[in-house]
């Protein structure tokens, strides 16, 4: 599935600059999605659901377009950001299956996360076509959005190589950059922050201090379920345009492993996820460069895989999970 | 009203507390749950569920409908089903395999691909005769699946590379190569997917005709059931099944017990990769008889539920590929039947496997209602 | 002191586990401002009924009254609103966190970052964690971590977490029993200046000198069931110990004079680093004879548990050599130390010592699973299993479920007895019994020493590492004393006193000779 190309505006432009465009564009939702990770991870919960939980955030949030969308005046941006609420609203509430099975249920974390994806690309492919057929009489299995503005700061995009990064950006792109920083803090300096964090490493000392190991991490997996979500609405604005099942292309596994080669903290996976999404644009635009035949493509998507796993080897040694990461917490066991 | 509910739940709790019968009984408990839950959403969309099952099993093969083309018969569609078990079986004997011992082996559809394309281009573009081409379609699964598998195992081992990111990588990786060559190589023009293999290779026979029917004759589900004899057998009677066991319950014990625990690691993930392998072959050269480009089978991730559902037990997991393949192999005609959408089977497979999940909370809470009666009693 | 107002009074309290009950019909009343102990042996039901004032269980049967009131206590939480903690006896911090993080954990003080943003307020936290350790004499850095602590800092990080909740009714389950006696004596006068601040302390032990010293009262239950409560300051430690244990006390093993033969066990020089790379095993040397009772004592955390694992392969060494009858281990697997003569019976018995989802037969025979007559080439004899467990089963007296049943669903004691059993069976040159003991009732605690002692008398040499001096001096022949990664000092047991021992523990008395 090859990104979308930077519009025409820089055609013959630097291939750089496409390199950082198309880059950010594909590691930023990324990042979301491995936050909303580390945030259900670090209180305890394995979560393998974010696959599932990003295809449903966007199912939701393309349902909402569909629906709606002709209601807004033509080229209003409005069901576009509403489309992205949805998405989180979406995504968080269907996580609550992965937290209910997982917290409440005592159910094998990782089988959980399996399971939940699988019901996801059910669901999801189920409801798409029966909602096509039934409302719109159309027998499709897409729900089509409307193209995202993409926002150029001239007076930033002047600024060499860097510049690119200011250059023909998406609006999702800036509002994750923010959501990053939030998401930062919440988890290092909140309240809450410290109790996440407590539980995934020792629940029964956060239980015993007060602080709700059960309701931290339904928290904890519903923040994973809207961010989550969120970055399955980039994907489905920035990839393709519409919500088909296409959707489920392997990012959730992506933005998990991307988690822990960032040590289950925030500011490293930022660094993985800018790794892997430049070497894919890098790549990419090699293929373009040296003109070769699109099949090359495919042959160049490998290099971020391949170099993942070549930084895994030099980097897994010190790799510590959190402590209680998957297991089921047991009152009455110390 | 709480005596009465009580009362009501009462036969099941007590067929479900025989911690004897446990393994099966809450399985079942947990389908039959699904399955209503499966009733109530037809019922919704107006449909019978009743007709809605038994064109299920019609469709899978399990009960005849009510006509057949020429040459075809309920048989025809029971070995088609037979040859997606196979597969299904083994995806999940290699997935038990790993989680024996505390493995995750989410690669399995970047092991049945390698394999299944490294036999294609080997054997099934080539010439040999049927003896001797499909043994060694067999002997390159294996070889092919076995060498992923060991690598995820060595890196797990040597350089704590979590086997989940491992694999994942490896998925893509393989995705991509070999997508790459089959457009540029081997892409028939006309179906966009690798060119097909000669029958002589295939691990499926087609168009076998037995007493006036034609049918497949799928050779990889006898494979597929000596394999879960064979791993049962390797798990209750070997030393190596015993201290891979061992190293699944509980790592540091193993140590403690003297168990070379790396290369346990690295010994049941070959196995893992090699019933993936061998999944991979009686996939793409049995069931199919080519590759499409840029796509992992979903049978892949579906066999970590199937392995759930089935206990990670060799023989349980016979039973729940039988039940979940059957549900994806009658998904089309019941939609044709009853005029509900084919996703409905897929759903339902959900369905089943969402409430297999909870099957460690279900025998909790009968537990706990044992407990609660005990002491009522008392 | 009101006689007739009780700040806490728990009437007629049944708790039943799984049909048993571990408390029945106790009723007892605590006064404010008084050192209440509760004594009795492991297993009596100390624990379960404090946990029950602190809400970890619910009573089956029963009332509690705090201050006058009848209150139903259904989480932790709900007894920190009345004021009531407890320190655990395994202690409940979140290891990676600071101490402030601990003691400020679900509760802490937020400050707002440029007047909007809340956040948590960790330098004013850390001041008033410092006031007040320093206001009980408890010190203890407030950014050190938890993980870098010793055991006796993490009692007071856990106090600390009290006092910082401002509960006046703070509950102390068995707090000295890994502590050396210089850091319980300290222990009890932190004890007494609570008291004397106003705090209601109930104690839990099963130590009478340490009640003696600082309990006003003190109930003794068995059993489950509440024997009497007894004034302290007028009852005899005899009459108390009469009372808990059912007859006189009489925790002494028959130990013959020690008869010692040839050198099994030689560590020489050894140096171990932690997977933090931080040295915790400092050029230690010792060795030990046939028939001796080689006993490390120390406080938690100095470097014991690493001196076992690196002697039966668990850790890695940096440097130094192990030598077991004349050749050199020091680079061998644990299979091949196992099967020249190293038997091992872990601290963790749950963790290490057993696969506690394997069936009895199976862990019975997880060292000799490899060898006939359990194996035949490839496959295993499972017959071979059974007959083996029926045999031990009888000749240790293993207990709850036979040889089928999973070891997960026996009593710790009779997890432990079937360890000493495996191990013992062995018959190794050398056993290595590390907190044998721990958290036992006192028969199955008698047996397991006096199985170390046959072994001793039968010629083994046996290395006992344990966190409880009585423990030590009960069993050894020679005490070594380790303190921060090294061996301070070894001496035969009859020529240094408890005391001494105590002191070396601290690392109070230094080096007389040198051992290294």
């Amino acid at each position: 599935m090859p990104t979308a190309i930077a519009g025409g505006a820089i055609a013959g432009g630097l291939i750089a600059d496409v390199v950082i465009i198309d880059g950010l564009s594909f590691a930023l939702p990324l990042l979301i999605i491995a936050i909303g990770g580390i945030y259900s991870e670090r209180s305890g919960v394995t979560n393998l659901a974010l696959e599932g939980l990003l295809g449903f955030g966007a199912f939701c949030g393309g349902l909402f377009v569909a629906l709606f969308g002709t209601r807004f005046a033509i080229g209003s941006t409005a069901p576009m950001y509403l489309a992205f609420l949805c998405a989180m609203v979406g995504g968080a509430a269907y996580s609550l299956l992965h937290a209910l099975l997982c917290v409440q249920f005592r159910a094998n974390q990782v089988i959980s996360g399996v399971v939940v994806n699988i019901v996801s690309v059910a669901l999801t492919g189920f409801l798409t076509s029966q909602i096509n057929a039934s409302v719109f009489g159309a027998p499709s299995n897409k729900f089509v959005l409307s193209v995202s503005p993409r926002v150029t700061i001239n007076s930033f995009s002047q600024i060499p190589v860097l510049g690119a990064v200011f250059t023909n950006f998406y609006p999702f792109e800036a509002i994750s950059l923010i959501m990053v920083v939030i998401l930062w803090y919440i988890m290092n300096r909140s309240r809450y922050g410290m109790r996440l964090r407590a539980c995934g490493d020792n629940p029964h000392a956060a239980d015993a201090a007060g602080a709700h190991v059960t309701r931290t991490r339904f928290a904890a997996v519903m923040f994973s379920g809207a961010l989550s979500g969120f970055g399955g609405m980039c994907f489905a604005y920035s990839i393709s345009n519409n919500f088909s099942p296409s959707i489920y292309m392997g990012a959730g596994y992506l933005a998990i492993a991307a988690l822990i080669f960032g040590n289950w903290k925030i500011m490293p996976t930022f660094a993985a996820c800018l790794i892997f999404g430049l070497a894919r644009s890098g790549a990419y635009q090699l293929v373009k460069a040296m003109e070769l035949s699109s099949s090359f493509s495919d042959l160049a998507m490998t290099i971020p895989y391949i170099l993942t796993l070549l930084l895994l080897i030099f980097f897994s040694r010190s790799n510590r999970a959190p402590r209680a990461l998957g297991e089921i917490y047991d009152k009455s066991k110390r | 009203m709480r005596s009465r509910t009580r009362k009501l739940s009462h036969p099941i709790m007590s067929l479900l507390g025989n911690k004897r019968w446990q393994f099966i009984s809450i399985p079942l408990f947990a389908i039959v749950c699904s399955f209503i839950a499966a009733s109530i959403i037809i019922l919704i969309m107006g449909k019978n569920p009743l007709s809605a099952f038994y064109s299920l099993l019609q469709g899978g093969g399990f009960l005849p409908k009510p006509n057949y083309a020429a040459y075809k018969s309920v048989f025809t569609d029971f070995m088609d089903t037979m040859d997606a078990l196979a597969v299904m079986i083994l995806a999940s004997l290699s997935v038990v395999a790993a989680f024996r011992a505390g493995l995750f082996n989410i690669g399995v559809s970047g092991q049945m691909l390698l394999s299944g394309f490294v036999a294609t281009v080997l054997i099934g573009y080539s010439d040999l005769p049927s003896a001797i081409a499909k043994p060694l379609v067999i002997v390159i699964g294996i070889v092919v699946g076995a060498l992923v598998g060991a690598l995820i195992g060595y890196l797990k081992h040597k350089f704590n590379i979590n086997e989940v990111v491992a694999a994942i990588m490896l998925n893509y990786l393989f995705q991509y190569t070999i997508s790459y060559v089959i457009n540029t190589r081997l892409a028939d023009p006309v179906s966009r997917q690798s060119r097909e293999i000669s029958t002589a290779a295939r691990l499926t026979l087609v168009g076998v005709q037995l007493g006036g029917i034609k049918m497949r004759v799928p050779l990889a589900i006898i494979l597929a059931i000596l394999c879960a004899i064979a791993l049962l057998l390797f798990f209750t009677k070997t030393k190596q099944g015993y201290e891979m066991k061992a190293v699944g319950l509980n790592m540091v014990s193993s140590r403690y017990a003297g168990i070379n625990t790396g290369k346990t690691t690295v010994v049941s993930m070959i196995m893992s990769g090699a019933l993936a392998g061998l999944a991979g072959t009686s996939y793409y050269l049995g069931y199919y008889a080519s590759i499409q480009p840029n796509v992992l089978s979903s049978t892949g991730f579906d066999s970590i539920a199937v392995a759930l559902l089935g206990n990670s037990h060799p023989i349980g997991v016979i039973f729940s590929s039988l039940l979940i393949t059957a549900l994806s192999r009658g998904g089309t005609y019941m939609s044709s039947i009853v005029g509900i959408r084919q996703e409905i089977s897929s759903l339902i497979v959900g369905i089943i496997l969402l409430f297999s999940a909870c099957g460690s909370y279900i025998r909790h809470i009968v537990d706990q209602y044992d407990y609660k009666s005990e002491r009522g009693q008392s | 002191m009101r006689k007739d107002a009780y700040i806490v009074e728990m009437r007629r309290i049944t708790k039943r586990f799984s049909g048993v009950a571990a408390n029945e019909d106790v009723s007892l009343g605590i006064y404010k401002g008084e050192v209440f102990a509760l004594l009795g042996e492991n297993g009596a039901g100390k624990s379960t009924l404090m946990n029950i004032l602190f809400g970890m269980y619910e009573p089956d049967e029963g009332e509690i009254w705090v201050r006058g009131g009848k209150v139903s206590i259904k989480s932790p939480n709900e007894a920190v609103r009345l004021d009531i903690a407890m320190v655990h006896q395994h202690f409940k911090l979140v290891e990676n966190y600071t101490v402030t993080e601990n003691i400020v954990l679900g509760m802490e003080p937020v400050k707002r970052l440029c007047g909007v943003l809340p956040m948590v307020d960790l330098k004013s936290a850390n001041e008033k964690v410092r006031e007040l350790s320093r206001r009980y004499g408890l010190e203890v850095d407030p950014t050190a971590k938890i993980e870098d602590l010793k055991v006796y800092a993490r009692q007071r990080v856990e106090i600390l977490k009290m006092l910082y909740r401002e509960a006046d009714i703070l509950i102390f389950d068995e707090p000295t029993a890994v502590l050396t006696p210089q850091e319980i004596s300290a222990l009890l006068n932190i004890i007494k200046k609570l008291r004397d601040d106003g705090k209601t302390i109930i104690l839990i032990s099963h130590k009478l000198e340490e009640i003696k010293q600082v309990a006003n009262r003190c109930a003794i239950l068995k059993r489950g069931k509440l024997l009497d409560v007894l004034d302290v300051s007028t009852t005899s430690t005899a009459t108390m110990a009469k009372l808990m244990v059912g007859h006189e006390l009489s925790l002494d093993i028959e130990k013959p004079p020690a008869c010692f033969g040839t050198t099994v066990l030689q560590v020489k020089n050894l140096t171990v680093e932690n997977k933090q790379r931080f040295t915790v095993v400092n050029n230690v040397s010792f060795s030990i004879r046939e028939g001796e009772i080689f006993a490390i004592a120390g406080v938690s955390g100095n470097g014991q548990l690493e001196v076992a694992d690196a002697i039966t392969g668990m850790c890695a060494v940096k440097s130094g050599n192990i030598i077991l009858d004349d050749s050199d281990i020091t680079h061998k697997s644990v299979r091949e130390r196992n099967q020249a003569g190293i038997s091992y019976i872990p601290e963790d018995r749950q963790q290490t010592g057993l696969i506690l989802d394997f069936s009895l037969a199976d862990n019975l025979a997880l060292k000799r699973y490899h060898t006939p007559p359990f194996c035949n080439g490839m496959v295993l004899r499972k017959s071979a299993f059974s007959r083996y467990a029926n045999e031990l089963i009888g000749k240790y007296d293993i207990r709850g479920g036979g040889a089928n049943g999973k070891a997960r669903a026996m009593s710790g004691g009779n997890q432990q007895k079937a360890i000493v059993a495996r191990e013992i069976e062995l018959q190794s040159r050398l056993t290595i019994f590390v907190q044998p003991t721990q958290g036992l009732d006192i028969g199955a605690i008698m047996d397991i020493r006096e199985k170390m002692i046959q072994q001793r008398n039968n010629g083994k040499a046996i290395l006992l590492i344990s966190l409880e001096l009585d423990e030590v001096l009960a069993c050894a022949d020679t005490i070594g004393v380790m303190y921060n990664g090294a061996m301070i000092n070894i001496a035969p047991a009859d020529s240094i006193s408890a005391n001494e021992v105590g002191e070396y523990m601290m690392g109070v008395k230094k080096y007389e000779e040198s051992y290294a």
